[in-house]
């Protein structure tokens, strides 16, 4: 089992899941005020965006949609599913707050808040690393993140494009920042407390 | 006689991020026997399903069991009329399960007066999570809200609970009949209706001094 004396080693996990869950509440929170803004200020009519939904670059990590198929994970491969979840935003953000100057209307505060979630993402990852290590010590980053080939839509001069590429972009950003925040929630319930808070 | 007016989805609830449904309100029936279904396909697929389950919520409803329901994956849900003379379809409703969260209210609200002999008299609130619904595995995490007020009085004083289940109010008036409510919200969601109102009498001679 984790931890198998129990003294310290429960106690830093609890405390490092703690502090993990902290910050994913926030970075989600913070997901999804930036994509609602984006929709409020670019959105050109009701159901406008509707016809942006298109596959997130994140769909070939396969994640549990509900708590049966959770439970079915092992803790041990599930931290690393986080872990690339969470690592598979490090390029698309980084290059969002980059492109993010082309968009009318000076989105300044868009972009502040992007690289709000992008330094917490970073923060959140290394994190979740030491977790990992607690969890078990073979759990390592092997940087096997989903692919993104996004850039070239987020330098399109044709502005729909763009922001479908945009919303898209912030509709996926805010699912896998839930995801992750639901996920932690639940492994700290289940590594941390013998799976029940 | 004419075809269906058109059906409005009017919305879709999860009460615990493990099962949903969606509710509609049927258009006019154009005067003649008018039968409503419900279809869905699943962002990413070209599948067309059918309501599962026309029964368990009731009329004009459709309950989708844990099997059917996935989160972070949008639904694509539409409800058709169809009689004799035609048939009319509801406007698409796009609905991901991770963010209809809406939880029934707590449930078993207990009030008990608490006299410590070397401190101030309080009120002891407790209350259960909604039925049905695990909060053990973490899936699922409830926030707490309790209001109350005084009988005759017009506001509430609301209070936060965190993810407590219970609460204590140590502002009292003796012989004052209080009102008290409970509700609850999942950590992304919506607020719980506020549930039925519990009441308890303070006595008139409790003594409110340290």
């Amino acid at each position: 089992p984790i931890c198998p004396n129990r003294s310290g080693c429960q106690v830093s996990l609890r405390e490092l899941f703690d502090r993990a869950i902290i910050l994913s509440h926030y970075i989600h929170s913070l997901s999804s005020e930036i994509f609602q803004e984006f929709d409020a200020q670019y959105s050109q009519g009701p159901g406008f965006f509707t016809q942006a939904i298109s596959m997130c670059h994140t769909a070939s990590i396969s994640t549990p949609a509900g708590k049966e198929q959770a439970q079915q994970i092992q803790q041990k491969d599930f931290v690393i599913l986080v872990i690339h979840l969470l690592g598979s935003w490090t390029k698309p953000l980084s290059h969002l707050i980059t492109e993010a100057r082309r968009l009318p209307k000076a989105p300044d505060a868009l972009i502040a808040k992007a690289t709000e979630i992008q330094e917490q993402n970073q923060r959140l990852l290394e994190g979740l690393k030491k977790i990992g290590k607690l969890v078990d010590p073979e759990i390592i980053d092997n940087g096997n993140y989903a692919v993104w080939l996004g850039l070239p839509s987020l330098q399109s001069n044709d502005l729909q494009s763009l922001l479908f590429a945009y919303h898209n972009l912030f509709r996926c950003l805010r699912r896998d920042t839930h995801k992750v925040d639901n996920y932690l929630k639940f492994l700290k319930c289940q590594i941390a407390y013998d799976g029940s808070c | 006689e004419s075809p269906p007016g058109k059906p409005i989805i009017s919305k879709c609830r999860s009460p615990e991020k493990e099962t949903f449904t969606c509710w509609w309100k049927p258009g006019t029936n154009g005067g003649l026997p008018t039968n409503y279904t419900l279809t869905y396909y699943k962002e990413g697929e070209n599948i067309i399903y059918e309501c599962p389950d026309y029964n368990t919520s009731g009329p004009n409803s459709c309950y989708f069991n844990k099997k059917y329901t996935n989160l972070w994956t949008i639904y694509v849900i539409r409800v058709n009329a169809t009689n004799n003379m035609g048939s009319n379809a509801s406007d698409p409703r796009f609905v991901d399960v991770a963010y209809i969260v809406e939880p029934n209210p707590p449930q078993n609200i207990s009030l008990e007066v608490k006299q410590p002999e070397d401190r101030k008299p309080y009120l002891w609130i407790k209350w259960f999570p909604p039925a049905l619904v695990d909060i053990t595995s973490g899936w699922l995490i409830l926030q707490y809200e309790v209001r109350l007020k005084p009988e005759n009085a017009a506001e509430w004083e609301v209070h936060f609970a965190g993810q407590q289940t219970h609460f204590k109010i140590l502002s009292l008036y003796p012989g004052q009949k209080y009102f008290v409510q409970a509700r609850c919200k999942p950590d992304h969601g919506f607020w719980s209706k506020w549930s039925p109102v519990t009441s308890i009498e303070i006595p008139s001679d409790i003594n409110m001094s340290d």
